[in-house]
């Protein structure tokens, strides 16, 4: 056997390892050395041949080469994985300002929503909520109310009539959730309070702040003692958990038949904050809600001894709020359909 | 009702706050201030009176008294007196009858000679103008200028012009049909007896309370005059005023039931400034036609529910104080109630709330403070119809539909294009325009109204509204909730995935054994129908009809320029709610694993799948979990007139692993029972 240069082997080797790009390319290399053919494995099993002397340091000299360069490819390989790895995250790497896809999802309407933030702030302090017909009766929607025939109070709610031919009763659609106090009094014993949200229906031409029909919350308490402050109180808290901010409001007088003394209450223009714009008419104030204690001629429509029991009421206006809410300026925007609004809700 | 602050201050006294502060006073106290514009030197307030009040605030001196209540000042109404000449006597000129006194409670006159009718001062011109009324002559001027003052409106005649002889008899009474006049500024008007009319002997010079005619006009040449102070029934000037579609100043103000006292003192306030603008003289003596007289109404108001009502304790001076500047009079104090005497300008108080009103604005309804009410604890009630809704509408819009609300109207168009029966619509007796002629009958009209707008937008949707609709008869109104299915898909498709929307809508709200039942119309009735034959059903729990699904005629879609087909399914939420239930139990999950096994069954096309279905169910019996159609085929290598249903069946049992055996054996029973029909082939 000729003699084996050990640190040359060695050179080689480690050289070869270190060039080697990719783990097939490595492996060819260790095999070259390592494998069942290599250079060393081959030295190892030709040692029996050799005398003994000689046999164990060769022997030693070969398993030391051996062990390097098991380590060597060691190393080698982890830096190629770890380049390799590199390599492959740059490939996979995405944009991620690309547009986002949406899951399809679908949309309450504006108004439902208020409505029903509305129902769980008064259902939260106690208040059913009632619903009563579109369609009714002139003794309910008018003279219940202490709005008689002929009254010039009758302009400040422009009706709807049905073409009835041959009917007695007048028909018309309710101006008004207020027919529902009535009808509510009749069936229920004080003390109690509810609210109506529900849709009325107004004989106007048509501009961004009215319309041919809107939603209305009416709200009834009737007790024993409630007064005129525990309908400041009530509305006060409503109107806290709904804008969810201390709101400015003022309490003026208003004149509604079916309340004595009767108010309105305005809120501070939500678009200018009270400095005076096109929505508030330049007054700083929007009216939000109409209301009063309920008179006594109320009472006694709806079968309650005005002795006995008093009480408040009120009738909010719903697309009102909602506007506020979402800053809409044009109530038409809620009837006609358009999903380029309805899909922001 | 405009206000100019200048002018105001002619009846205050006191140091009145600037313009804006007393607008503030006004609107807080009041009536609303819309409006303050500063013209010139002066301020312009316009004001909200409200229709309570209108019958004394309609006036400088009503808003003045008001003004001097909320800013406690010294009200000044003007002090004068009239010279009569004793040498001519009214009844020498004029007299007058009032035929109608339920109608004219109170008719007063003044004559006046030798007048000067020229241009009015230009101060009076002035305070007109910014008035927004037009100068006339000073006679013309001085009456408006007085109405607006006091809020009585008045009249004058030329005494020349009235037919008949001295004295000239004037009469209030009903037109006669067919009776004509044409006003002061040229309108031909046809009366009626619903209309109230002032008539020389001959024909109307004017009508009651609303507007002069051209007959007894005032003109450059007028020298003798009759004045006009009448009182007029409130309801006889509003359906005159309906009737003739005329609005003036005067109507106004009697619509609102002035003061029948006021007419004295308007009618000398006149005469006393055209003495004074226009010289002439004033006849001896007053024609008041008044039987009835207006006196001072009287309440109790016991302090008690003063304090009730307000929910704060007002002191009795403060009462005192208030009520003094109101001109309410306090007759009596006794077992802490008083006695009040109400003037008979404020006809609009009448119980003691009216008072408790009075006083509360007067102290500052806003200075009130905030009291949460003591009550019972007890939870509201649960309104079913408000739930269930907003469930259903959860559910919709979890199965990603959008919600919109549609007016509740229909056009007579539509009404046609749908074939709506004329005598179940409900027709509106004053519509706002043809567009708004019905109450809607159903849902659908305008939901497709919807879907066509919105195709300039998007091109599908999944839309739905949840309200009311309106049929007769009788008249009645009840909820539906309708949807429209528009995709990329077919229409058959589409029909599928809506049926797809009913059954999980359905399971959600509790209710199980819905299914689709054929329509079978008469070739009347799907002459007129909107849904497209043979691709409709009707949604049926047991017995009872719920509902339709379908997709909608071309014939409609063509008329509303929709090119795609769109399904739509219609339910009577009425009906739904009373199906609903929340009971909801869990089915326990078997440990045991499930086998399945596919058939095929070669059936005729008319054969419908839940025939099938059925047959397989029922003879498979509870072991069979559940049956999954997985193909439908016809045509090439199926027999003509024929279809291929292939099916995966599931069997499983809750408490142990079927055996082969067992699975074979229940295979071949349903085979068996398909098979029952010579006509079925199940394919091996």
């Amino acid at each position: 056997m000729e003699r084996i240069n050990f640190s040359l082997l060695r050179n080689k080797a480690e050289k070869e390892i270190k060039r080697a790009t990719d783990l097939e390319e490595l492996n060819v290399i260790f095999k070259k050395y390592l494998g069942k053919k290599g250079i060393i494995t081959q030295i190892l099993s030709s040692l029996k041949n050799l005398p003994k002397e000689k046999r164990s340091k060769i022997g030693r000299q070969a398993n030391l080469l051996k062990s390097i360069i098991e380590k060597e490819k060691e190393k080698r390989e982890i830096a190629i994985k770890k380049q390799i790895e590199q390599e492959s995250e740059k490939d996979e790497s995405i944009d991620v300002t690309l547009p986002a896809k949406r899951p399809e999802t679908g949309h309450l309407h504006p108004l439902t929503l208020v409505r029903r933030k509305v129902e769980k702030i008064f259902e939260s302090m106690g208040f059913c909520v009632v619903q009563g017909p579109h369609i009714e009766t002139e003794w309910y929607n008018f003279d219940a109310l202490n709005i008689p025939k002929d009254h010039p109070a009758r302009d400040l709610w422009d009706t709807f009539w049905l073409d009835q031919k041959r009917n007695k009763e007048k028909l018309l659609l309710r101006t008004h959730t207020s027919p529902v106090q009535v009808r509510y009094m009749e069936k229920h014993n004080p003390p109690f309070r509810i609210i109506v949200p529900g849709r009325v229906f107004r004989h106007e031409a048509s501009d961004a702040s009215h319309d041919i029909q809107f939603y209305q919350v009416e709200g009834l308490m009737i007790d024993t003692d409630i007064s005129v402050t525990n309908f400041k109180g009530i509305i006060d808290q409503f109107l806290r958990k709904f804008f969810n901010r201390k709101i400015k409001t003022r309490l003026r007088p208003g004149y509604f038949p079916f309340v004595e003394p009767g108010f309105e209450i305005d809120v501070q223009c939500f678009i200018c904050q009270g400095k005076g714009c096109s929505t508030c008419s330049q007054t700083g104030w929007v009216e939000l809600c109409p209301g009063g204690m309920v008179h006594p001629n109320v009472l006694k429509a709806g079968g309650l001894n005005p002795k006995n029991w008093q009480g408040f009421a009120f009738g909010m206006g719903l697309d009102r709020l909602a506007m506020m809410t979402y800053k809409i300026g044009d109530i038409r925007l809620f009837y006609n359909g358009d999903l380029r609004f309805l899909k922001q809700f | 009702m405009l206000i100019s602050y200048n002018w105001l201050k002619d009846y205050i006294k006191g140091k009145i706050p600037p313009a804006k502060k007393l607008a503030d006073l006004i609107t807080m106290h009041s009536f609303e201030v819309e409006e303050l514009r500063k013209i010139d030197n002066d301020w312009l307030f316009d004001i909200d009176v409200l229709p309570n009040r209108a019958h004394d605030c309609l006036s400088y001196l009503g808003i003045a008294r008001e003004c001097c209540a909320i800013a406690n000042l010294v009200y000044t109404p003007p002090v004068f007196k009239i010279k009569e000449d004793k040498n001519i006597k009214i009844s020498d000129f004029v007299c007058v009858e009032v035929k109608e006194k339920e109608l004219c409670p109170r008719y007063t006159a003044r004559v006046m000679v030798d007048v000067n009718v020229a241009s009015s001062p230009s101060w009076i011109q002035q305070r007109l103008k910014r008035m927004g009324l037009e100068p006339i002559n000073n006679v013309v001027d001085i009456l408006n200028y007085v109405m607006l003052e006091t809020g009585q409106p008045l009249h004058a005649f030329d005494l020349d012009k009235l037919d008949g002889k001295i004295p000239k008899k004037i009469i209030i009474r009903r037109a006669k049909k067919g009776e004509r006049i044409i006003t002061l500024d040229d309108k031909k008007f046809q009366l009626d007896r619903d209309i109230l009319v002032i008539s020389d002997s001959k024909s109307p010079v004017a009508v009651a309370g609303i507007t002069g005619g051209k007959k007894a006009q005032i003109s450059k040449s007028t020298r003798r005059i009759v004045i006009e102070a009448a009182n007029f029934q409130m309801k006889a000037i509003r359906r005159a005023r309906q009737k003739l579609n005329l609005q003036t100043d005067a109507s106004l103000r009697f619509e609102h039931e002035p003061d029948p006292n006021l007419t004295l003192f308007a009618i000398n306030r006149a005469c006393w400034l055209i003495q004074k603008y226009c010289k002439g003289k004033v006849a001896k003596g007053i024609i008041d036609f008044y039987p009835k007289k207006v006196v001072p109404k009287r309440i109790k108001l016991d302090l008690d529910q003063v304090e009730k009502i307000l929910g704060v304790k007002v002191s009795l001076g403060q009462i005192k104080r208030f009520f003094k500047k109101l001109e309410l009079k306090i007759l009596n104090y006794n077992k802490n109630t008083l006695l009040v005497e109400v003037p008979t300008f404020r006809q609009d108080l009448s119980i003691p709330q009216d008072l408790v009103e009075e006083i509360g604005r007067l102290y500052g309804f806003d200075k009130l403070p905030l009291v949460i009410p003591r009550v019972l604890a007890l939870p509201p009630e649960r309104n079913d119809s408000v739930f269930w809704e907003g469930m259903a509408k959860d559910i919709l819009k979890e199965m990603g539909f959008c919600e919109v609300y549609n007016y509740s109207f229909i056009s007579d168009q539509d009404a046609k294009c749908f074939s709506f029966k004329e005598k179940e619509l409900i027709e509106i007796e004053n519509p706002i325009s043809r567009e708004y002629k019905y109450l809607r009958p159903s849902l659908i009209p305008n939901l497709l109204k919807n879907v066509k707008e919105n195709l300039k937008y998007f091109s599908e949707m999944k839309i739905f509204e949840l309200g009311k609709i309106y049929k007769k008869p009788p008249i009645s109104e009840k909820r539906a909730l309708t949807g429209v299915i528009l995709t990329s898909g077919s229409g058959i498709q589409n029909f599928y995935y809506a049926k797809g929307i009913i059954d999980l809508l359905f399971a959600k709200l509790g209710i199980s054994n819905v299914w689709y039942d054929e329509v079978q119309p008469t070739p009347e009735e799907s002459k007129i129908s909107f849904w497209r034959p043979k691709r409709c059903a009707e949604i049926k729990t047991d017995h009872t009809e719920v509902g339709f699904i379908g997709e909608i005629s071309k014939k409609i879609l063509e008329k509303l320029k929709i090119s795609f087909s769109v399904v739509v399914f219609d339910l009577d939420f009425e009906k739904l709610q009373n199906l609903c239930c929340e009971e909801h139990e869990y089915q326990p999950i078997s440990r045991f694993p499930a086998a399945v096994r596919d058939l095929a069954v070669l059936v005729p096309r008319q054969i419908k799948v839940v025939e099938v279905l059925n047959k397989i169910n029922t003879a498979g019996g509870s072991l069979v979990r559940d049956v999954d159609l997985f193909d439908i085929y016809e045509g090439k290598e199926i027999p003509e007139g024929k279809k291929n249903l292939a099916f995966h069946i599931i069997y499983q049992a809750p408490d142990r692993t079927l055996r082969k055996e067992e699975i074979d054996e229940l295979q071949n029973k349903i085979i068996k029972a398909l098979e029952e029909n010579p006509e079925w082939e199940v394919r091996k």
